[in-house]
């Protein structure tokens, strides 16, 4: 029994078939593909004229019949609502600090990246290609932000913010392994960082934000703080103490069932009274963040609950096995798991934050959509319809933040399956 | 037939239908096993079930599909409670305390059917885990240690990859070095080659042979009566929650004694 073959090298796959030859010509592709069978033909017929013509309309309103100066004009506005003026290197600080701490991030998860490859024999290359089109909903906005301003000020901080930006990356791809984990500590110190030098030292309240800086602020404060809060819920969800699991369904249950803008109304109107009496309001928008939290807790607890159900039990038994207690499984072999399975729903409840933020502009919050509601009133536009303009940048924001936060999940997706099932 | 005939009256032991209350090994008492009942619902897994395993004997459990077996050694390790009877570990009861059931945890190593590596883990990471959170051993040691577990079981070129890149006898020889790598004084094995395709099932029982001769106690559920004529120090027969006979190998498949026991051999063999 002893002379036995051990078969040590590495087990592959067999190489899947090539598909058939794919290269076409552009000719042979529209008949096959477009042209293929009749009603495929009548479609074709319909669809090509209808969508040429409204993309048409939508580029000559772009570039020739919009009245872009009502963005243009109310640029500061739509950025931080009616934030005191004086003030206003507060937030450019704030900018500056979390280009930096992103970059760092980035620069230092790219290099993680490249190493844990490397160990297992997977050459990771980065071309600037591939971070040109990482970067390309950041550059879009970056570029339409350019365009609309006037003054020579803003465009410097603005270069200099890019500028931060890569020199973050750069330094953050430089940080050796052993220093890494000061990462988090230094992103979350940079959150904080960010936040504090707005209010504090005779800063300006939370009240006081507007425009784009507070609908950023509504989403980074709903989403980091909803995770962590989703989570633990989630698990209470599955202890094994009655009461526990009784609170989290009841809260799940509640929330879910509940429209959002009854919640902010709630948190608008109710809240302040049900407080003990003596205990400090929180502030306007310090509630309508924690209403936002608390709606997406339930349902990032829900998604994580879908996570954790799809780990095998033999998970759980071989980390028994082993030893391990009950939170230390949890926390090392299930959670990482569970969590990497959901990444693309957690990210979609996340892109939905995000826009939903919006609602808030019925509570009384002036955020981006709520500027841009109200800019079209102003003197100088009032009557004149400029809905249209106002709309369509603030959409266009919306829209690189929700493409960005999708992007970015695909990434981790694959990253983190690299090497898996 | 009835079980505890041939189980309470030593006169009817033979020296060829062994006593499964004896140790055998060392003679010194590892594992004690003092009518052990399980339920599940109103099905009753595990009846009287009487068994001593002693310090580095070998012990393979054979027994139709069904009968109890996982059950029986799943509940050596507390994966699943037994519902009466002891269950002693190298002088551990097993309890309802959760440290007693930590410290059982910490002496018995288990290898499953399904291998159960952890798939977000590098090899040597999982190797690693366990050492490093539960004896908190340091990195470099646990390293060290987990490199040279690895190299024991012949695939030390393979740390660095995830579980998937594996094969399933590669799989199942990190999850014997992952068990190993406590240091445990008790391996459980739950068929360990019944996944595998059989060219690779060689090389786990090489593992698995190599470890009996290092001197490890170990039960075995399995069905390789190749691998259990060779090392078993002793084999169990089980069927519908019972041990039915207890013997040396010789015994077991030259002289069995129960007709149920020659009835399973006469299908396997
Ligand atoms: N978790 C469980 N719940 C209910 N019945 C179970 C459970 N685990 C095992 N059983 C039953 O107990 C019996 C013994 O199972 P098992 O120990 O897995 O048998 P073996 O390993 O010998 O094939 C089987 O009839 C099985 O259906
Ligand atoms: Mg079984």
């Amino acid at each position: 029994m002893s002379e036995i073959k051990v078969h040590s090298s590495e087990y592959r796959p067999p190489p899947p078939d090539r598909p058939p030859s794919g290269t076409r010509s552009p000719g042979v592709w529209v008949r096959q593909n477009l042209f293929n069978t009749w009603y495929n033909s009548l479609f074709t017929l319909i669809l090509v004229p209808a969508i040429g013509y409204v993309v048409y309309r939508a580029i000559r309103f772009v570039l020739v019949t919009a009245r872009w100066e009502i963005v243009e004009v109310n640029l500061t506005n739509l950025m931080v609502g009616t934030f005191p003026r004086s003030e206003l290197w507060r937030p450019w600080a704030a900018v500056a600090i979390l280009a930096l701490v992103i970059g760092l991030g980035l620069g230092v998860t790219a290099r993680a990246n490249v190493e844990a490859a490397r160990i297992r024999g997977i050459e990771l290359t980065t071309s600037w290609q591939q971070n040109a089109r990482r970067a390309a909903p950041a550059l879009l906005l970056v570029a339409a932000l350019v365009t609309f301003v006037r003054t020579a000020t803003p465009l410097i901080l603005l270069a200099a913010t890019v500028v931060l930006a890569v020199a973050g990356y750069l330094v953050g791809r430089r940080i050796p392994p052993h220093r890494r984990r000061w990462m988090h500590l230094a992103v979350i110190t940079g959150l904080l960082g960010s936040y504090v030098v707005v209010t504090q030292f005779d800063g300006v309240s939370l009240d006081r934000w507007g425009g784009l800086m507070l609908t950023v602020f509504l989403a980074i404060g709903g989403i980091a703080m909803a995770f962590p809060v989703g989570v633990l819920i989630a698990l209470g969800r599955r202890s094994t103490l009655p009461a526990i699991r009784l609170v989290s369904v009841v809260y799940i249950e509640l929330i879910r069932g509940m429209p959002l803008i009854a919640l902010l109304f709630m948190g608008w109107l109710i809240l302040p009274f049900m407080l003990p009496v003596g205990f400090p309001t929180p502030g306007r928008t310090w509630r309508v963040v924690i209403i936002l939290l608390l709606f997406t807790a339930a349902y990032v607890a829900e998604i994580v609950r879908g996570g954790l159900q799809s780990i095998p039990r033999g998970q759980y038994e071989a980390a028994q096995a082993l030893g391990l207690p009950p939170w230390k499984t949890m926390r090392l072999i299930i959670l990482p798991q569970a969590l990497r399975n959901v990444i693309p729903a957690m990210v979609g409840q996340f892109i939905s934050l995000f826009k939903d933020t919006s609602l808030v502009l019925i509570v009384g919050l002036t955020d981006l959509l709520a500027v841009a509601r109200r800019v079209t009133q102003q003197p100088e536009f009032l009557g004149q319809g400029l809905h249209a303009e106002t709309l369509l940048f603030v959409s266009f924001i919306y829209w690189v933040g929700s493409y960005w936060m999708s992007r970015e999940s695909q990434r981790l997706e694959t990253r983190l399956g690299l090497g898996e099932r | 037939m009835n079980e505890d005939d041939a189980m309470t009256e030593p006169d009817t032991s033979t020296s060829l239908t062994q006593d499964a209350r004896r140790a055998g090994g060392t003679g010194e008492e590892m594992i004690r096993c003092e009518r052990v009942q399980k339920w599940f619902g109103d099905f009753q897994a595990l009846r009287d079930i009487d068994l001593v395993v002693g310090r580095q004997e070998v012990v393979v459990v054979c027994g139709p599909s069904g009968s109890g077996k996982s059950t029986l050694i799943r509940c050596v390790n507390r994966l699943e409670k037994h519902d009466g009877g002891r269950i002693v570990v190298d002088g551990i009861e097993l309890s309802d305390d959760i440290r007693n059931i930590q410290e059982v945890r910490r002496e018995v190593g288990m290898v499953f059917q399904q291998f159960n590596l952890f798939p977000h883990l590098t090899i040597l990471e999982n190797v690693t885990l366990a050492p490093r959170q539960v004896r908190r051993v340091p990195k470099a040691e646990a390293e060290q240690h987990g490199m040279e577990l690895l190299e024991r079981v012949k695939i030390p070129e393979q740390a660095h990859k995830y579980p998937a890149q594996l094969s399933g006898g590669q799989q199942q020889r990190v999850a014997i070095a992952r068990a190993l790598a406590m240091k445990p004084k008790v391996m459980l094995f739950d068929e360990p080659t019944s996944a595998l395709d059989p060219e690779m099932i060689k090389e786990v029982l090489d593992a698995m042979v190599q470890l009996a001769e290092s001197g490890m106690t170990m039960i075995v559920v399995t069905h390789e009566m190749g691998f259990a004529r060779a090392v078993a120090d002793r084999i169990v027969f089980m069927a519908d929650g019972q041990i039915v006979e207890v013997g040396t190998p010789t015994h077991f498949f030259t002289n069995p004694q129960e007709e149920r026991t020659k009835l399973f051999l006469s299908q396997i063999l």
